[in-house]
């Protein structure tokens, strides 16, 4: 049970969103231009940098949403995707990813983590500096949306099913129309 | 001042409020908060960091903006990161 009233039945961030349309709209803003806006890390590629992040924070709601969502974005490959989370080291995915994850694993425990050795790793295996400023923008933003979903203990359904018909549509559509939605939803 | 992981994050800064403002900086060679140069790389970004924290820290809520800036600092406090 939320830790605060917030409407029934919408799931996760979607709840918060809701109740604080306000922080909603820059929020969904800046997950839009970090996993869905064009750019040279693939969007299957960013959103698996998010649900590593989400499964090391242990929150529930966001690696099941952003596995389902890079799952979509990689022909519904879920294989993958848990193989990422289990150990990205040994997962099917490029060098470059994952040295990208290694990154996003040092942020995840804590900025200072990140070590020189660990950038250097990240170039050699060729990604770029916009690559690795996205990689760990995308780890520290999920740090932040994972406490809050969690912090605010949200509800959100135990199973894969129910998030897999809203996953593919923001795998097309993007997050910008999330507040709206979400405001619809609860008629405000 | 030491120099950031990232070389091409501190040589690229896009036209913004804040690249004026480490323009003005270098040239009297005054130390300044880096993090100005993550708010010039990737401005499309990074506005919505800002529209955020304004919602967030100066927005309708009960408690005042003073409180609510000793939250944000004993957070990072907590988290050792100074600025």
């Amino acid at each position: 049970m939320p830790h605060i009233q917030l409407a029934e039945g919408l799931p996760g961030i979607r709840s918060l969103f809701a109740f604080r349309p306000e922080t909603a709209r820059p929020l969904c803003d800046l997950a839009d231009v970090l996993l869905h806006a064009p750019g040279t890390l693939t969007t299957g590629e960013r959103e698996l940098i998010a649900m590593y992040v989400s499964s090391q924070n242990d929150c529930h709601y966001c690696q099941t949403t952003h596995g389902a969502i890079a799952a979509h974005h990689l022909g519904g490959n879920d294989a993958l995707v848990q193989a990422v989370k289990r150990d990205f080291e040994h997962a099917e995915v490029s060098a470059k990813l994952k040295a990208l994850l290694n990154i996003a694993s040092k942020v995840q425990r804590g900025g200072k983590q990140v070590q020189p050795e660990d950038i250097e790793r990240a170039r050699r295996e060729g990604a770029t500096d916009r690559e690795i400023h996205d990689a760990v923008l995308i780890a520290a933003a999920f740090c932040m949306y994972n406490r809050y979903v969690d912090g605010l203990a949200t509800w959100a359904p135990p199973e894969i099913p129910g998030y897999r018909e809203r996953a593919a549509h923001v795998a097309e559509h993007g997050y910008l129309g999330i507040p709206q939605t979400v405001l619809a939803q609860t008629g405000g | 001042m030491k120099p950031m992981f990232l070389p091409e994050v501190e040589a690229n800064p896009r036209p913004s409020p804040v690249t004026d403002l480490i323009r003005i900086a270098q040239s009297s060679a005054a130390e300044y908060p880096k993090i100005w140069h993550l708010f010039g790389y990737r401005p499309e970004a990074t506005t919505h960091l800002g529209e955020f924290t304004q919602a967030i820290m100066r927005g309708d809520c009960p408690l005042s903006p003073g409180i609510r800036e000793l939250i944000a600092a004993f957070t990072s406090h907590r988290n050792d990161c100074p600025f």
